[in-house]
């Protein structure tokens, strides 16, 4: 057993990483998914800090009655920023930084599919973050909640631009997490090692994969939900104001339907961190893998059927009511499948207790605490005494801090040597384990009997003599414990970098595919993709059994064969997140910069999308050492095409969400024009044809290209953006048409839904219309080509997606009245 | 030795090449026809709206027809039909996500079926 491990050390310590460029420079243009990893986990450090910090000040007011240290105002503002920037900017990046730096090395694979988008992706986030707690600096900070209530949000009570901070910084944000989704997505599914089949991913893989597909899928509800409100803010249409019709229970359904899966997106990559570092210290194979596989699978399906059981106490009825909390009640069965199976991960298993497993013992008991406390939510009756108390603040941070953030710092711990080569020491580690735990404990256990005996959510001050004056002094006492064991953390982060211990290729005697590699990994990951035979492949090359070792050859791993192409750095993803933040920000400030803004971001995405785009077509194909085309994976897809496929799969929800809203607002406008006095059917039938009919020329389009006919493609293409081009002149003319018959934006509810759901329509319209005139003109200056069908395949593919959304508009608005 | 496939049937089930074909697709013929039936069907679609005595089942019947007309542009002209089947997973299972949510939303909001409480989800 020594042997096998002892042999990895020795292949890895002879293997020389290829030189990495420094400088500043360097990492404003990396597109190396481990130095993405580390500026996520970096930049989510310091917001967490930030964050970390909001809920201190809290504490600090509610430690004696009548407190006098914020005010009621400041005291929202803090409850606010706090839960956003603790979702938003630290946990869900933490856990990106644990995707980008681990999920190639864990498949066994170069990079990411994207690698650009990939760098996108994090400015966007930092970018977001910085706009977000830029509030603070303008004095204007959120102040409505991390969940943002409408009509508490809505114009009438939320008058000055703290919401729009909010509402705006999300959109934002959402953008990042979308596409680092996607991107994450097509990496797992399509750029496994050979070998790597599904049943042999390491399950911090699985979970990353659930986990990317809920953000995918949960996101572009809120994304319409916040369009919704930023068009009642900016522009006065009554989405959620009862006044004009709409209703405030719209936001509450499309915020949970988002807000649900959230939770599950902060816990499954805790709970897939936990499952990788409690077998390398118990020195057993994960128990129960294909159940934790099946779990995890089910956790993410179910947890898009529970999100009204946050709102019991909104009187949706006694039916809905029941099979809410009956879902509710059926997400637990996954849920405990899992906690077994680590309980019987570590039992009989030969334990270190270092600090690592320290962290995620005790991740399994707080967790399970909190999902007890969970069940009791799931009882209508029971959290109609439970909602809006400090019980369900206990609840939530027992499952997010002593669940999601405690999982965190045992990958911080198990992983920092892979990164920095360097072991964080243990009994400083243990200190913060010990500090952290109890002042957790101390904090948020109390929060239990505060909610019992009646303690409010969100309220900056309390009477004394309510008995609840000691318990608020103790759950004070704890954060500054916590605080303390920060300090501890970060103390032991500073000194580790520079004189910690070394920690050679595989300290811990890991299980994954990262563990054979040079502490830190060289940018090419691995010299020779591993052909992967068996499950926990690393292991049982290094402990084989009878039936033979994990991987094909570890040696190859690690030993150069040759030149290894890799992706090229790049200032776009950067400049282009830039851009947008103007327009983001010229939201706030003026006309003007919104439009510079937007032209900056055409510009940026332009030259972002084609920079790759070579000056002359590439006729003879690519090859690097590993694949012919490195746009395709292993599974013989490619890339490219996925990552279209799985947009369109996301932009379902988006258009499904606009679409919903429109039908169930049919029949609530207040005034007229109604949709029977104004639709001309007759028109938008003309419409309709024009695009069934550049569907026929798109796919005419494809299948030239296919057949190598260039000019015929081109021929296509061009008829295809000209028919966009006039379906997009019936809209103009239809919307200028409805405004003179005196139904503008906000007339009415009909005229909000309706123009925000064509309207948008009609923006992928036009982008689609530019992209296929983008590739026209690149197949007719010759800077594509014939071996370029996969470009063309993929606008078609969009192309008639937006054609299908079409399909349905036109049944459900204009024929189904 | 790195891209070789391993001997796991599984793996080569993935890559065997009835998965993910190069040119997956009908010819221009087909997507002819396909096109003529979207015309048609659209026609359809537009006179039933305008015949009183289909008031009745005007919504299931444009509702198939329109069902329809999605499923031949995603079968055909987006090739699902031909090509590899994680497309038609990854495609499908969020459209399938969407049309729960949105008859989700129309029960809560009491346009179908009953919650339990008059005028349900009313703001």
């Amino acid at each position: 057993m020594a042997d096998g491990h002892a042999a990895s050390i020795a292949l890895a310590a002879h293997a020389a990483p290829a030189a990495e460029a420094r400088g500043l420079v360097s990492w404003l243009t990396t597109v190396d998914h481990k130095r993405i990893g580390l500026l996520y986990g970096t930049s989510a450090l310091a917001f967490f800090l930030i964050a970390g910090f909001e809920a201190l000040l809290i504490r600090l007011q509610l430690a004696r009655p009548g407190g006098q240290l914020l005010g009621a105002q400041r005291y929202n503002e803090l409850f606010t920023m706090h839960g956003t920037s603790m979702v938003f900017l630290a946990l869900m990046p933490l856990s990106a930084a644990f995707f980008n730096y681990l999920i190639p090395l864990m498949i066994g694979a170069r990079d990411v599919a994207f690698p650009r988008l990939n760098a996108f992706s994090y400015w966007v986030f930092l970018l977001g973050g910085l706009f977000l707690n830029a509030s603070w600096l303008v004095g204007t900070p959120p102040d409505a909640g991390w969940f943002g209530y409408a009509p508490l949000t809505s114009k009438p009570f939320s008058v000055g631009p703290h919401s729009d901070f909010w509402l705006l910084g999300l959109l934002f944000l959402g953008t990042s997490s979308i596409l680092g989704s996607l991107n994450f997505l097509v990496t797992i599914l399509n750029l496994r090692a050979p070998g790597m089949t599904f049943l042999r991913l390491p399950l911090f893989v699985w979970t990353t994969l659930v986990t990317n597909v809920l953000i995918l899928l949960a996101f572009p509800p809120i994304t319409v939900a916040l369009i919704f409100l930023m068009f009642d803010r900016f522009f006065g249409t009554p989405f959620y104001l009862p006044a004009g019709g709409g209703s405030p229970l719209l936001w509450q359904h499309l915020f949970w339907i988002f807000g649900h899966p959230e939770v599950y997106i902060l816990i499954l990559p805790a709970m897939g961190i936990v499952s990788e570092v409690l077998p390398a210290f118990a020195r057993k194979p994960l128990f129960g893998y294909p159940s934790m596989v099946y779990a995890t699978a089910l956790i993410g399906f179910l947890g898009f059927g529970v999100w009204a059981h946050h709102m019991f106490a909104v009187g949706m009825g006694p039916i809905a009511d029941s099979a809410f909390a009956l879902t509710s009640m059926l997400i637990a069965i996954p849920t405990g499948i899992k906690i077994f199976n680590w309980l019987s991960t570590i039992w009989g298993g030969s334990l270190r207790f270092r600090t690592p497993f320290c962290f995620a013992v005790a991740f399994v008991a707080m967790f399970t605490i909190g999902g007890l406390s969970g069940i009791m939510h799931a009882s209508p009756p029971v959290d109609l005494q439970q909602t809006d108390s400090y019980f369900v603040v206990a609840h939530f941070h027992y499952v997010l801090f002593g669940g999601t953030i405690l999982a965190l710092f045992a990958g911080i711990y198990y992983w920092f040597p892979k990164v920095t080569g360097r072991l964080l020491d243990d009994r400083l580690g243990l200190l913060h384990f010990w500090l952290m735990l109890i002042g957790f404990n101390l904090t948020f256990f109390p929060m239990h009997f505060l909610g019992l005996m009646g303690m409010p959510r969100r309220i900056y001050t309390y009477a004394p003599g309510l008995g609840w004056d000691f318990w608020n002094l103790v759950c004070t006492v704890g954060a500054v414990v916590q605080g303390f064991s920060l300090l501890v953390f970060l103390a032991n982060v500073a000194r580790s970098l520079r004189r910690g211990t070394p920690a050679g290729t595989d300290p811990w005697d890991g299980r994954t595919l990262e563990w054979a590699l040079p502490s830190p990994p060289p940018a090419y990951n691995f010299a020779v993709l591993p052909t992967v035979l068996r499950r926990d492949a690393l292991w049982l090359t290094k402990h084989p059994d009878a039936r033979g070792p994990g991987l094909a050859d570890l040696r190859a791993l690690v030993t150069p064969a040759g030149p290894i192409h890799m992706p090229a750095p790049s200032s776009w993803p950067l400049l282009t997140a830039l851009a947008m933040i103007v327009l983001i920000a010229g939201a706030l400030l003026h006309l003007g910069v919104v439009i510079v803004g937007g032209l900056l971001t055409a510009l940026a995405l332009l030259a972002f999308a084609t920079e790759l785009v070579p000056a002359r077509a590439n006729h003879g194909g690519h090859a690097d050492g590993d694949h012919e085309d490195p746009h395709v994976g292993a599974t013989g897809l490619d890339h490219r095409k996925l990552g279209i496929w799985v947009f369109i799969g996301s932009e379902c929800l988006f258009f499904g969400t606009l679409i919903s809203t429109y039908v169930v607002y049919r029949g609530r406008s207040l005034q007229g024009p109604y949709p029977h006095d104004i639709l001309n059917v007759p028109l938008i039938t003309v419409s309709t044809f024009v695009l069934l009919m550049s569907s026929l020329t798109m796919v005419l389009g494809v299948a030239a290209i296919q057949a190598r006919d260039v000019r015929a493609a081109r021929r296509w293409l061009l008829a295809t953006a000209a028919l966009g081009g006039v379906f997009l002149a019936g809209q103009v003319y239809e919307f200028n048409h409805f405004v003179h018959e005196g139904l503008g934006l906000t007339t009415n509810l009909f005229a909000a839904t309706f123009y925000v759901m064509v309207g948008f329509h009609g923006a992928h319209v036009t982008v689609g219309v530019i992209w296929l005139s983008a590739l026209w003109y690149l197949l007719t200056r010759g800077r594509l080509g014939a071996r370029d069908e996969a470009l063309v395949d993929m606008a078609g593919l969009y192309w008639h997606f937006v054609d299908v959304v079409w399909i349905a508009i036109f049944t459900l608005v204009y024929l189904i009245q | 030795m790195s891209g070789q496939p391993s001997n796991d049937r599984s793996y080569r089930a993935e890559t065997s090449p009835a998965h993910g074909a190069a040119h997956p697709g009908a010819g221009p013929r087909t997507y002819l026809v396909v096109a003529a039936f979207l015309l048609a069907i659209t026609v359809m679609e537009v006179w039933i709206f305008y015949v009183p005595a289909l008031a009745r089942v005007l919504v299931p019947i444009l509702l198939i027809l329109s069902t329809l007309k999605f499923t031949l542009v995603a079968m055909f002209y987006m090739h699902l039909k031909f090509d590899h089947t994680w497309f038609s997973y990854v495609f499908v299972g969020p459209l399938i996500l969407a049309i729960g949510l949105a008859v989700a939303l129309l029960w809560l909001f009491g346009l179908i079926g009953t919650t339990g409480v008059p005028h349900a989800g009313a703001g």
